[in-house]
């Protein structure tokens, strides 16, 4: 028989609710505050759902009534400088933070719209109603609501997808030395996702001033939360990753309050993060003006069970009793928050003048069409007074060294000259610079700065887009091999290379990626892809693929510099090459600038990367005269179209050459922008060099076969050759 | 089960065409080789008839549009079928009509020597080995980079002169890089003065160009341009000749004309001189078996040559209906494609307007062409004696490549010779 003894998790998990007594020790103004943001919330989204009904709304309206409680209970206590960041049912969220900024969460009970107020209510509805006086210029609508200043951090149509981000901004904040915290707000659903799980492992690892609010309302759309949960107390989920957690009545705000003033005391106080779990229901549908009830997942009995729950019904019955306010003023409350709706809703809308009896935008409000690429990424005007070096041209001082040796150099050396730089990912501060000593030095020099992650590269890549959101800090995140990028896919893509578009376009996002291609070291079928088609062909990612050292300094400093997401690309086969560098290291490259590196005349050889010496190899081997493009610049809005087009133009023949495999090759975009571009000047299809089509596999004889080198890219000098006919 | 009836390839290395007339209308039941509409190419206007019959469901082209060959013109289905019943997408039909177009249009290369008629691809004078090996990928078209067109129109290059080496005979920068530069039109172009305006110069008319005019000007540039051209000229005393076309019209069914008979000898003469009979075909000379002679047809536009088939085998009244038939429907526009294609060899009869003599551009793949002009008393030595006749110059164009002076000379000689005893042109 083994011993056997009960084990306790290290953290409290408590139910928290409310008593006579603590309602009667409230500050009133805090009562009044409360009841004041749950009206006009309340009002807000009965005009959203009207709106919908007439067809105004272009997209889903997930209204949040009857879950107000929990968002203003949490949300009105908090400073500005806190952050939050919220769901796609997310408009209370938004409302009661930047209600909350312009109040203080302080209102006179008869005069609770003021101007500024009013304000809030308008550009929140034109958000909605997707039009340019919108917080994000009618680019974000319903489910991304952002107001930095107010510390509205974005709401987020991915369920759990603004988790890892948040996190980012409460690591900012704790760095930065104050007590800020930020309150990530999300449902049942997303409780279950991996975004929040792994995030609330690293929250709980770096101690983050990160709170976890969980709206429980029972139903993901139809799902019942017991369907899809073993522990449907979702505050459990807290212990387990050492975080306390509190179970509360959102339907109570005083009690959602109470629960937040402990868990945020321990926050501010540095030791970490918290879940809150507050029982909340929405009175209708996932959207639209039904109630559930309606398409059969709920009864009517429970629904009308929880409507006598109405947080307003609460807030209002406790004032009276408590004489904090008359029966005339509570309903002048409310129908100051309906008057002011209706004043919001008509500057907005109008009747429409083609149909008899509907209302429509007033046409001149929307977003101008030409707006729709506007700040995919920034200007680069930050570039503008840089000090640029073209190695090339170089002739000064230079050092003899490892390639690899100066991918941690100049990371060391602009670490030393810009306290923002964070470097963070798997074993980046062991093993004497990670895996292949691309951070050597680094952990040893910058204490705090170098930040070994767990394996969950959701959520540390994540945290980084959030850093970089927050703007004090620049994160240098490192995918320890590029194939990760389809476990963290969700951040990657849908949070940090969309993020400054969808909130309006004005938000930068300095984040540098690294990671290394590694085709030939034999780690196969997941590990062994180049990331750089995939990067190209998606939204806000700038891309560089050095294919020197001193290339790769100066482009790392330009990354660097520049108020977008770059990811750099490296080769595990430059790493050990021996190269000369300029020995100052704060030269950059200037955006968007190719490398001829051998000039011709019967084709255009365009590569990166490693790829660039087998390029050159291979010209060598078959005496064709081509010109060598070296492009340095992946992405859409960097590539050197000059540089081509004056090599295209002179020699009417295109060979991309990249390693990879081809279906998430980087030279498929490429050849159709050629194809389009240059039609008339080519003499043959653009010819292409790339891997097979299957990934990598261990074996060497496989893995050899299924990727490009210099006898592929003879080859495909051949069918250069062959396209230029009969000398 | 409905058809789609797609636009022939009328001639070959026609890449478009023009429904000129429909002659059905939807829902006119149609039997096999009845004619469906007529087909504009640029160089002719042609009848083509239904290959399936049945009911006209849709008329899928409107009259005056061009479509690229292929593309479908019209559906025909099983009697009694509507238009609800055919196919959105033709997979069987597609089959069909690539059948068709095949049979309509072999591949110049590798028709068999034996094909009693001669093969469609008029202006394939300079298919490329490549060309001719790549197979059914490249029948009827050439490949031409986007460079090379670019750079043909700059350099003012006519294509159709230049031979691909690229893959499947694609014309290459390679291929231009090679032709002479054309000096002329970039040295003379400073020199050039500003095109005075119309007004200055007292106005002109610009006539916009056919498909027919645009036919003429390209191949008879690249004939002109491409094949060495070489002349003899000969007179032949006519009136023997005369007097019998007119006792052959005197009882005969059948009008004869002048231009018959001198068809007529003109195949004679080839019987005599069966080398002559030949055209050069890059890298081969064919030599025909059957003696087929265009005729030159003016017509409103323009002009075209149909073939008159087998002239050495006809009988002078055979050859005289077939020719007034071919006359005819050339001035109603009413000629099949097959009648446009072929021959070795060209007469193009001038005597009409009193020409006294002129010489003719050859008509490709032609090897020569026999220019006529008009018969008319001469003075003409006889032993020693100065007599009248009624002479005709004739002005024999040859191809140098197939036909070399002697041969050109034997040739007139025994024309000459038939024409001036006539009797043996009846033989």
């Amino acid at each position: 028989m083994p011993n056997r003894s009960r084990l306790e998790a290290s953290v409290d998990w408590i139910r928290l609710d409310s008593t006579p007594d603590d309602w009667k020790r409230a500050d009133p103004a805090l009562l009044i505050g409360m009841l004041s943001e749950l009206h006009l919330i309340r009002a807000f989204e009965e005009t959203v759902l009207e709106l919908a009904g007439e067809g105004l709304v272009h997209g889903p309206a997930h209204s949040s009534i009857g879950q107000e409680g929990g968002a203003v209970g949490s949300i009105i206590g908090l400073r500005s400088a806190d952050g939050v960041n919220g769901s796609h049912r997310g408009h209370h969220q938004f409302l009661a933070k930047a209600l909350t900024h312009v109040t203080s969460g302080r209102f006179a009970i008869d005069g609770i719209v003021t101007g500024e107020v009013d304000t809030v209510l308008q550009r929140t509805l034109a958000e909605i109603l997707g039009l340019a006086q919108g917080y994000c210029r009618g680019r974000g609508g319903s489910m991304h609501l952002q107001w930095f200043e107010a510390g509205a951090l974005g709401t987020n149509a991915i369920v759990g997808g603004g988790v890892p981000m948040g996190a980012g901004n409460a690591w900012a904040q704790r760095h930065a030395g104050t007590t800020d915290l930020t309150m990530s707000y999300f449902g049942d659903g997303a409780v279950n996702i991996g975004s929040v799980l792994e995030t609330m492992n690293l929250a709980a690892a770096w101690d983050l001033p990160f709170g976890f609010f969980i709206e429980n309302n029972l139903y993901a759309v139809s799902t019942e939360v017991h369907e899809v949960t073993g522990e449907p107390r979702l505050s459990g989920r807290g212990p387990g990753f050492g975080i306390p957690a509190w179970q509360v009545d959102g339907m109570d705000p005083l009690a959602v309050h109470l629960a937040t003033e402990e868990a945020t005391a321990r926050m501010r106080a540095g030791e970490g993060p918290a879940v809150i779990e507050a029982e909340v229901y929405r009175f209708f549908h996932q959207n639209g003006p039904y109630p559930g009830s309606a398409f059969g997942y709920r009864s009517k009995d429970e629904e009308s069970s929880w409507r006598e729950r109405d947080p307003i019904a609460r807030m209002t019955r406790e004032l009276l009793a408590l004489g904090t306010i008359t029966e005339a003023q509570a309903d002048a409350a409310r129908e100051q928050a309906v008057q002011a709706m209706k004043e919001v809703a008509g500057r907005l809308v109008e009747r429409d003048p083609e149909s008899d009896g509907k209302r429509r935008i007033k046409p001149d409000l929307w977003p101008d069409p030409a707006f729709v690429d506007v700040g995919i990424r920034g200007d680069a005007s930050e570039l503008a007074d840089v000090p640029t070096l073209e190695p090339l041209e170089y002739t000064g001082e230079t050092r003899s060294g490892r390639f690899v040796d100066s991918v941690a150099g100049v990371m060391h050396h602009r670490m030393e000259q810009d306290d923002r730089i964070i470097v963070l990912g798997e074993d980046v501060h062991r093993l004497n610079g990670g895996t292949n000593g691309a951070t050597k030095n680094l952990a040893k020099d910058f204490p705090g700065r170098v930040l070994g992650t767990p394996i969950s590269e959701n959520a540390f890549v994540g945290l980084g887009g959030g850093m970089a959101l927050d703007g004090r800090y620049r994160p240098v995140v490192e995918f320890m091999y590029p194939d990760f990028l389809w476990v963290a896919a969700d951040q990657v893509f849908n949070q940090i290379g969309k993020a400054r578009h969808m909130f309006g376009g004005d938000n930068p996002v300095p984040l540098v990626l690294r990671t290394k291609v590694a085709m030939g070291s034999g780690y196969g079928s997941q590990h062994l892809m180049d990331p750089a088609g995939v990067f190209a062909t998606s939204v806000g990612w700038r891309v560089v693929a050095p294919s020197t050292a001193a290339d790769y300094i100066g482009l790392m400093n330009t990354a660097l510099d520049l108020q977008d997401p770059v990811l750099v690309i490296e080769h595990i086969d430059l790493y050990p090459l021996t190269e000369e560098t300029p020995v100052d290291l704060d030269y950059r490259l200037p955006l968007g600038k190719a490398a001829v590196r051998r000039v011709g005349s019967d084709v255009t050889m365009i590569s990166y990367l490693s790829m660039v010496r087998h390029s050159l190899e291979a010209v060598e081997r078959t005496g064709v005269d081509a010109e060598v493009i070296d492009l340095r610049w992946l992405d859409r809005a960097s590539l050197d179209w000059d540089t081509i087009g004056e090599s295209i133009r002179k020699t009417n023949a295109v060979l991309i050459v990249e390693q990879g495999a081809q279906g998430t090759s980087y030279g498929g975009w490429l050849s159709d922008e050629i194809q389009r571009r240059f039609f008339d000047w080519l003499d043959q299809p653009v010819q292409r060099v790339t891997g097979s089509e299957a990934s990598p596999s261990i074996s060497k004889v496989l893995e050899r076969a299924a990727i490009a080198r210099t006898e592929e890219v003879v080859a495909g000098l051949e069918r250069v050759v062959a396209g230029m006919g009969e000398r | 089960m409905a058809s789609i009836v797609r636009m022939p390839e009328v001639l070959a290395n026609v890449t478009e065409a023009a429904i000129a007339n429909w002659l059905v209308q939807k829902g006119q039941e149609v039997a096999v080789g009845a004619p469906l509409a007529e087909v504009e190419t640029e160089k002719a206007v042609v009848e083509y008839a239904a290959e399936i019959g049945g009911t006209v469901l849709e008329l899928l082209v409107a009259e005056g549009a061009s479509v690229a060959v292929g593309e479908p013109i019209a559906v025909i289905g099983a009697p009694g079928e509507t238009s609800d019943d055919a196919p959105a997408s033709p997979p069987v039909a597609a089959e069909q009509a690539a059948t068709t177009e095949q049979a309509a249009a072999p591949e110049p290369e590798t028709a068999p020597e034996a094909a009693p008629s001669p093969v469609a691809g008029a202006p394939d004078t300079l298919p490329s080995g490549a060309a001719g090996s790549a197979g059914s990928t490249t029948a009827g078209r050439r490949f031409i980079s986007p460079i090379v067109r670019r750079l043909a129109k700059e350099r003012g290059i006519d294509l159709d002169s230049v031979r691909g080496t690229g893959p499947d005979g694609r014309i290459v920068r390679r291929d231009l890089d090679r032709l002479p530069q054309p000096v002329a039109p970039t040295a003379a172009q400073p020199a050039r003065p500003a095109a005075p305006s119309p007004d200055a110069m007292g106005g002109y008319d610009e006539i916009p160009l056919t498909g027919m005019r645009r036919a003429i000007a390209r191949r008879l540039t690249e004939s002109k341009t491409t094949v060495p051209h070489f002349y003899v000229v000969a007179d032949a005393r006519m009136d023997a000749l005369l007097a019998l076309r007119a006792e052959l019209n005197e009882d005969g069914e059948v009008k004869i004309s002048v231009n018959d008979l001198l068809v007529k000898a003109a195949a004679g003469a080839f019987r005599t001189v069966p080398d002559a009979n030949a055209t050069w075909a890059d890298t081969v000379i064919r030599r025909h078996r059957s003696v087929d002679i265009s005729i030159a047809v003016a017509i409103e536009g323009g002009l075209v040559t149909p073939v008159l088939r087998g002239v050495d085998r006809r009988s002078i009244g055979e050859v005289a209906t077939a020719s007034a038939d071919l006359v005819d429907r050339a001035r109603r526009g009413r000629l099949k494609q097959d009648e446009l294609e072929g021959g070795s060899f060209s007469i193009s009869n001038l005597g009409m307007y009193g020409v006294k003599e002129f010489s003719a551009i050859i008509n490709p793949p032609q090897s020569a062409i026999l220019a006529v002009g008009a018969a008319a008393p001469r003075a003409v030595v006889e032993g020693d004696q100065v007599v009248v006749r009624r002479v005709m110059t004739v002005t024999l164009s040859a191809d140098h490549r197939v036909i070399d002076g002697a041969l050109a000379a034997q040739w007139i000689a025994a024309f000459v010779d038939l024409v001036e005893h006539p009797v043996r042109i009846l033989r």
